[in-house]
């Protein structure tokens, strides 16, 4: 067996830990937008590389903005 | 004092005065309580990411203020009763309300807010 091919990926660096002057806010509805899939689902830390606790906030306001009608619970968000 | 903010959103079908007269009422209330506004901000009509009580906009009104929790649960107990409230949702951002914190209070509020939601 031929040895496996190393992948190299980058490693990803969480963006809120990267660069503070990000805030993560319920109200910021763009910014929260950039973490949702057209369907309206939070994505997974896996994919963006967010720390723990970065995405537990970010889940946290994107919760808080369905609540309150800011952003869908499903389907698409109109602009 | 805690500090809170709420969100409250009107039913657009409603009058100017109607949405003023709810905007004073909520105030009074809280000042009632010996609480202070901070900030109170019209987001204006909106269009709502879902309908509610078949409605497909709303007026969105922003409250910033301190308070103790009696009043909000007073407030919230006018909002439940009034029909033109559409939803409401109130966060605590700061468990002891520091007056002057507009930006540092982001940093805390991950880590001290609490929910305080119920469905209108």
């Amino acid at each position: 067996m031929p040895p496996k091919k190393k992948i190299f990926t980058r490693r990803k660096v969480c963006r809120f830990c990267a660069d503070k002057s990000l805030v993560i806010d319920y109200k910021e509805v763009k910014n929260l937008r950039n973490f949702l899939t057209e369907r309206g689902k939070i994505i997974p830390r896996r994919i963006y590389g967010n720390c723990a606790k970065h995405q537990r906030q970010m889940t946290e306001a994107i919760k808080r903005a369905r609540q309150i009608a800011l952003m869908p619970y499903s389907g698409q968000m109109q602009p | 004092m805690r500090r809170y903010e709420t969100i409250f959103i009107i039913n657009p079908s409603v009058g100017e005065d109607e949405i003023t007269a709810i905007i004073d009422k909520t105030t009074s209330i809280i000042e009632e309580f010996d609480g202070s506004i901070v900030n109170l901000d019209h987001w204006g009509l909106k269009k709502l990411a879902y309908p509610i009580k078949k409605e497909l906009q709303g007026y969105y009104v922003f409250a910033e203020y301190a308070g103790k929790p009696e009043a909000v649960a007073e407030v919230e107990r006018i909002f439940k009763i009034d029909d033109r409230i559409l939803k409401f949702m109130t966060i605590k951002t700061q468990d002891v309300f520091v007056a002057d914190a507009p930006k540092a209070e982001a940093e805390n509020t991950e880590a001290t807010e609490e929910e305080a939601q119920a469905d209108a």
